[in-house]
Parts: C-alpha cells; sequence; structure tokens
C-alpha cells in the first residue's frame, strides 16, 4: 500500500472528505526500510501470514471443483483431478434454489445495517455528547443484551413476534439481528464521537450550528471509519447467524445462506457431503469479500483522515 | 461533498430496505407446509411432487436441519406457528407423543387398509397409551455392506458375504493384507447414532437387549453386548480399521466406504443409491447384519415418520396427505421407482427393485429389524456424551470393555429412571 497521509501543504482548505494524494513524508522513510535487510524478514513473515489465511480459503475453492466421490476421498488430494461444477450446481439447485437464499440473506443483512445505523449512530451521539442523566447506567443497560445468551431467548422473543405478527417476516430476523449487534455498535459509536476533538464540535455551534447539524457535517464525516466498521461487522453477524434465522423463519423460501448451507451437506447420520460444503463455503465468502473491498477505501483513508488531527 | 453524499446514499438506502422490510419473502397464499429433516428432504420431495401434481391443495417442503427438528417444533407449537404436517426421525415419536406435541389420528386410520400393511414396528413406535400420532413415511434399514472388488483381490468369494462376527473378523484381516491403504472394516467411532443404527443390530441379533422402556428394565442385557465391542476392539488392535475412525462424529459415515478402500462397514440402505451417484465404478454387494453365530442377524428400523403437529391450520388435508402417501400409488411411484424403500412390506418385493436383488435384501431387512421404543432416546444414545458412545470409544479404543459396558448400564438405568 502506497497510501500516505495527506501532509499539511496538501490540498487546500482542510476538507473533512480526504483524499490520499500519494505523496508525503512517509516516502522516505519506506525508502529506507527498503534498503534494510530487515525488509526481508518482514516480508517472509507477511508471506507466511498471508499463506496461513489463504491457504484454507485455496484448499476449499479446490475442493469445490472435485467431483463429490473425489471431494470426499481419503486422505484427501490437494489438487481436482478434473474441474467439476457439480458441487455448485447442487448448491443452486438446493430445494428453493440459491438465488431465493442470497436475496433472502441480503435482505435481512442490508435492514440489520439500517437498523444498527439509525439506531447506534443517535445512541452514540446523545451517550458521547450529553449531559444525559445516570448515563453510564444506560449505557450498561444498553450492553445487558451482549451478555444474556441469545438462544436463551428465542422461545420468548419467538411467541412476541408471532403474536405481533413479525416471525416469517425479514424485517422480524433484521431485528433479531440488530438486537444481536446493537451494543457493539453503540459501544462503538459512542467511542467514536467522543474522540471527536471538541475545538470542532465548539467551532460548529460558535457558526451557529444545532445539535443535528453539527451531527451531520462534524461528526460523522469525523467518524466515517467507525460508520464503516458498524456497517461491516452488522453485515457479518446477519450473514452468519444461524440459529435466529431457523427458528424466525418457517419455510423454505424464507431462509437464509446459512441454514441452506447446513441443509445442503446434510447425509443420512450427519454424513457431510464435502463437496457441497466448500462450494457453499466460496459462494458465502464472496459478498463479505465484496462489501468488505467495497468500504475498504472509507476505511483506510478515514483512518488516515483522524491521524493528523 | 464526498462524504455527506455517500451518508446521503446510505440513507436513501436504509430507508428503501425499511420500505422492503413490510414485505414478506413471497410465498403462494394457500399451500400446504411440512417441514422434513434434510437427510430425509430426497425422499419426502419426490412424495410431495407427485401429490402436488395431482391434487388441487399444494404442499411446500421446507428441509430443517437434523439437529434442530426438536427445537424447532418445540418453539413453534409454543408460539402456535406450526407446519401442517411434519415428517422426522422416528426415534423421537415417543418423546413428542408424552410431551402432547402432536395430533391423534386414531379414529382416522384404524379403518384404513393401507395403514394395516404397514410395517408393524411404525405402528407399534407411534403409539401411546393406545392412542395412534403418526405412521411410517420414509423408511431405513441398517445392512452390512462390502467391497466385492476387494473381496475377489483377497481371494474370498464376492458372492458370500460374512455371516457371522467371527467371519467380518477374518474377512476383515485377508482385505487389510492386500495393502497399506486398505482396511478390513470401518465404523464411525464418534457417531453415536451411526453406531446404534449399524453396530447394536449385531448384539440384538447375538441376543441382546439394548435399551431399557422404563427404569425397572435392564439396559445392555446380553453376552451380545460384549461379544460385538471385543470384536471391534480386537479389529482396532490389529489396524484392521483405519485410524480416522476414531474421531469419525459421522461426517465421512459414508464417505470413507466411497474411497473403494474399506471392505466390510455397516450402514443403511439408503447407501446404495449414494454409491451408485458417487461412485459408479464400485462394486459392491449387501447383506444382513449378523451375529455371533452363523443365521443370526438383525437390523435397525429407522427412517422418518408423519405426523401433525398440533395447531395445525390445514388438519384434514394433512389426514388426507398422510392416508395418500400409504396408497400405492404415492409406494410405487413415488418411493419405490426412485430407489426408496416404501413403508409398506407387501410391497418390499415390486417391479422397481426387481433390477436390483441388493434393495430388495434391505426391504427384507426392514422385517427381521428392530426399533426401540424408549424416551430419552437422546440421552442415552444421541448426544455427543451419550453412555451408549462412551461405551464404543472405551470399549473399542482404550480396550476397556467390561468398565466400559458397567459404566454405561449404570448411566443408562439413571436416565430411563427419570
Amino acid at each position: 500500500m502506497s497510501a500516505s497521509p495527506r501532509s499539511m501543504h496538501g490540498a487546500g482548505p482542510a476538507r473533512l472528505a480526504p483524499r490520499l494524494s500519494g505523496r508525503g513524508s512517509l516516502r522516505p522513510t519506506l525508502r529506507r526500510a527498503f534498503a534494510s535487510p530487515r525488509l526481508y524478514l518482514f516480508s517472509a513473515l507477511c508471506i507466511v501470514i498471508m499463506a496461513l489465511m489463504l491457504f484454507p480459503i485455496v484448499m476449499s475453492l479446490l475442493a469445490s471443483l472435485k467431483t463429490s466421490a473425489e471431494a470426499s476421498a481419503v486422505p484427501p488430494h490437494y489438487f481436482p483431478s478434473a474441474i467439476s461444477f457439480e458441487n455448485y450446481a447442487r448448491v443452486f439447485h438446493y430445494q428453493a434454489g440459491l438465488p431465493t437464499y442470497l436475496f433472502n440473506s441480503l435482505a435481512v443483512a442490508f435492514m440489520t445495517i439500517a437498523l444498527c445505523l439509525l439506531l447506534a449512530v443517535p445512541a452514540g451521539y446523545g451517550l458521547a455528547c450529553f449531559p444525559v442523566p445516570a448515563k453510564e447506567a444506560i449505557f450498561l443497560v444498553l450492553l445487558l443484551s451482549l451478555m444474556a445468551p441469545y438462544q436463551a431467548l428465542l422461545t420468548p422473543l419467538h411467541r412476541l413476534f408471532t403474536s405481533l405478527g413479525l416471525a416469517n417476516t425479514y424485517l422480524g430476523l433484521a431485528i433479531v439481528h440488530t438486537v444481536l449487534q446493537l451494543p457493539f455498535s453503540v459501544y462503538l459509536m459512542r467511542n467514536s464521537f467522543e474522540a471527536v476533538p471538541k475545538e470542532l464540535a465548539e467551532a460548529a455551534v460558535m457558526d451557529g450550528a444545532k445539535s443535528f447539524q453539527a451531527l451531520w457535517w462534524i461528526f460523522l464525516p469525523a467518524s466515517l471509519p467507525s460508520l464503516v466498521t458498524l456497517t461491516l461487522f452488522a453485515f457479518i453477524t446477519s450473514w452468519n447467524e444461524f440459529i435466529a434465522a431457523l427458528i424466525f423463519m418457517n419455510r423454505e423460501t424464507g431462509f437464509t445462506m446459512p441454514v441452506m448451507l447446513v441443509g445442503v451437506r446434510q447425509g443420512h447420520f450427519g454424513a457431510v457431503d464435502w463437496g457441497a460444503v466448500q462450494a457453499g463455503v466460496i459462494i458465502s465468502i464472496l459478498p463479505c469479500l465484496l462489501i468488505y473491498l467495497l468500504l475498504q477505501k472509507y476505511y483506510v483513508s478515514g483512518f488516515l483522515n483522524g491521524a493528523i488531527k | 461533498m464526498g462524504v455527506s453524499k455517500t451518508l446521503r446514499r446510505g440513507i436513501l438506502a436504509a430507508a428503501l430496505s425499511l420500505a422492503a422490510a413490510l414485505s414478506s419473502p413471497s410465498w403462494a397464499a394457500d399451500s400446504l407446509t411440512m417441514w422434513v429433516r434434510a437427510s430425509g428432504a430426497n425422499a419426502a420431495q419426490h412424495l410431495v411432487d407427485l401429490w402436488n401434481s395431482g391434487h388441487a391443495d399444494k404442499i411446500a417442503l421446507t428441509v430443517i436441519p437434523d439437529n434442530q427438528v426438536v427445537s424447532k417444533l418445540a418453539i413453534g407449537v409454543q408460539s402456535g406457528d406450526v407446519p401442517d404436517v411434519i415428517s422426522f426421525d422416528l426415534i423421537y415419536m415417543p418423546d413428542f407423543m408424552r410431551a402432547g406435541l402432536l395430533t391423534d389420528i386414531t379414529d382416522s386410520m384404524k379403518g384404513d387398509p393401507n395403514f394395516a400393511k404397514v410395517a408393524p414396528a411404525y405402528a407399534h413406535l407411534a403409539t401411546y397409551k393406545d392412542r395412534l400420532y403418526g405412521t411410517g413415511f420414509t423408511p431405513d434399514v441398517s445392512i452390512l455392506i462390502y467391497n466385492k472388488d476387494l473381496f475377489r483381490k483377497a481371494g474370498l468369494d464376492p458372492d458370500k458375504a460374512p455371516t457371522s462376527l467371527q467371519q467380518i473378523h477374518d474377512d476383515a484381516k485377508k482385505i487389510r493384507a492386500l495393502g497399506p491403504d486398505i482396511y478390513g472394516f470401518y465404523f464411525s467411532g464418534s457417531c453415536p447414532g451411526c453406531n446404534i443404527f449399524t453396530t447394536s443390530p449385531m448384539m440384538v441379533a447375538s441376543g441382546a437387549k439394548i435399551l431399557p422402556a422404563n427404569g425397572d428394565e435392564e439396559p445392555l442385557a446380553g453376552t451380545g453386548v460384549k461379544e460385538v465391542l471385543q470384536l471391534f476392539r480386537d479389529m482396532w488392535s490389529e489396524g484392521l480399521i483405519p485410524k480416522s475412525a476414531q474421531t469419525d462424529n459421522g461426517a465421512n459415515f459414508a464417505a470413507t466406504f466411497k474411497t473403494g478402500k474399506i471392505g466390510i462397514q455397516g450402514s443403511g440402505g439408503f447407501i446404495i443409491s449414494d454409491l451408485k451417484k458417487d461412485a459408479p465404478n464400485l462394486d459392491f454387494g449387501l447383506a444382513f447384519l449378523p451375529g455371533v453365530k452363523e443365521g443370526q442377524a438383525s437390523a435397525f428400523v429407522g427412517g422418518d415418520v408423519v405426523a401433525i403437529p398440533k395447531g395445525s391450520k390445514h388438519s384434514d388435508i394433512a389426514l388426507a396427505f398422510i392416508k395418500w402417501e400409504l396408497t400405492d400409488e404415492a409406494q410405487l411411484e413415488g418411493l419405490a421407482k426412485n430407489n426408496i424403500l416404501p413403508s409398506r412390506i407387501d410391497l418390499a418385493a415390486n417391479k422397481y427393485f426387481q433390477a436390483d436383488p441388493r434393495i430388495v435384501t434391505t426391504a427384507k431387512a426392514i422385517g427381521i429389524g428392530y426399533v426401540p421404543w424408549v424416551f430419552h432416546f437422546n440421552d442415552m444414545v444421541n448426544s455427543d456424551s451419550s453412555p451408549w458412545i462412551q461405551m464404543i470409544q472405551t470399549a473399542v479404543f482404550d480396550g476397556k470393555v467390561d468398565e466400559a459396558i458397567a459404566a454405561a448400564k449404570a448411566k443408562m438405568k439413571e436416565i430411563a429412571d427419570e
């Protein structure tokens, strides 16, 4: 990564939206580092770590391309003897069909993100910047749902949702996922808003900004990396969540990816269809990867933006 | 304006998705819902497709992962959100009936001529306090499978399956001698379900009684228990079983045999279609699971039952479906045609099974098989720390056969007393 923080003489008046100029004071340091033999050690370490991280994914990809007999071979072969897409076909055509499960998962995940943002941002802002009475107690209560194992709450929640007509709906499941994700989100936003320099907020107030305007023009842009983190974590939580997705949805056409992936691999007495598992793993990684890559830009730029304040 | 634009877009997306939230996942308004466990989904799908092709009231199938069926149904019944009809692992029938989760169908089924022809094990299992709560749906039964190619290479007669425990041991030794990666025998050493299915029938065939219906009955009674465990222990210490068997929690219950490197293994009727599909070149034979003495044999009758949960909104149509699935049409065109065993014993030998005598063997195994009518099957057998699986592991892998049996007996009695 050749990105470097924007230097003070960079691009005119400080705008809150950062741009990476690509030229900066880090360069000479890097050059010195490149010259040092320590770099080789460092690179070797990076390559080892990368290999460790990538190995399972590559093996998964290779296994997903094997025929189902080869995928379950003991001892396993590292490379498929022939490329076969039968595992992907099986996952694609399983019961209601992959597009249905993908759509359900995405719908619930995006609703979870929306709900998390809508709730955690005002909550975090209030707790960070306003003299709320019994602030710490409220914060503790917000964290409570982290402390109770949510499996224990499923039965009462399901009864409640059924009577409210929320069982079997995307919104119902998204609410459960939001509940799971909200404590972390509020915690994150509160810390992030607290880290915004008071001078900036005061300057905004001096200019006549109301509290909502200060949130919109000062706090949110300054906390972009936290918003991105929140989005990413909410997505991943919802995307991977299994037990609530199974309990709250009652029809095949309502199930999300994790439920489908458990079903598609299941044979008699827990026998596992390894080929289908690996194809499912690869398919379910893709959206997470995609959303990370899409958001990464804001992640990095926001981080550097904060660094020069 | 970079950031605020992004934010605005985000908020727009949030608003849009909230609007979408008002809509539910799309499904037809008036179809019946049926739950089935994942490992029975294939058979159920054939039946449901056949029903849907000839009936105005359509059934939509929902596949539940095997391990979650119990909790999902229990939660569903409590909140009144249940399917119209459900099929599940037959072994849970006593617990479900006692818990009051199912609808009494005694009066509607007693006069049904097809019901009388269903394998008696199902009627026995689905009866609680003289009332009937379900019937057989998609049966499965355990059998012994062996690799005929390996039998030939080892100089054994490929048409002569082992018919006693001693023969299994002898044949396994000869097959193991074929090469370093060829093994005589296989079983899933950490899979309680696989072993009640394939190992317990060898004990039952040898005269043992495995599970107690109540606290007064003696669990694991008879010498067959020890004889089978000792055989497995001997084969394990002689290296006739691959090391991977010790940790196999069932994930490789079917996969290992498909590699063609296992001589003999206990398995189920489902393996026929699996092997034909995944390992078409593997020449395999089927036989009953034997006991100590020549001629002794047994099987575990498994598979799924079908029932109507309490709170079903279309119980009349659900009942019509249950009656229909016992007709010749459903049993032959829905099941037998797709290489699946019918639950009616009078249809065991049918035109679709003529081509492959191996399927007839499994269909016949249902006739000699047993199915335990017990509460707490999960605690006694199916859970990962059950006395059943602990006994097998301690006896086979640690070699403490007598201690293992004594400990399991005590624990099972304790569970049955509850």
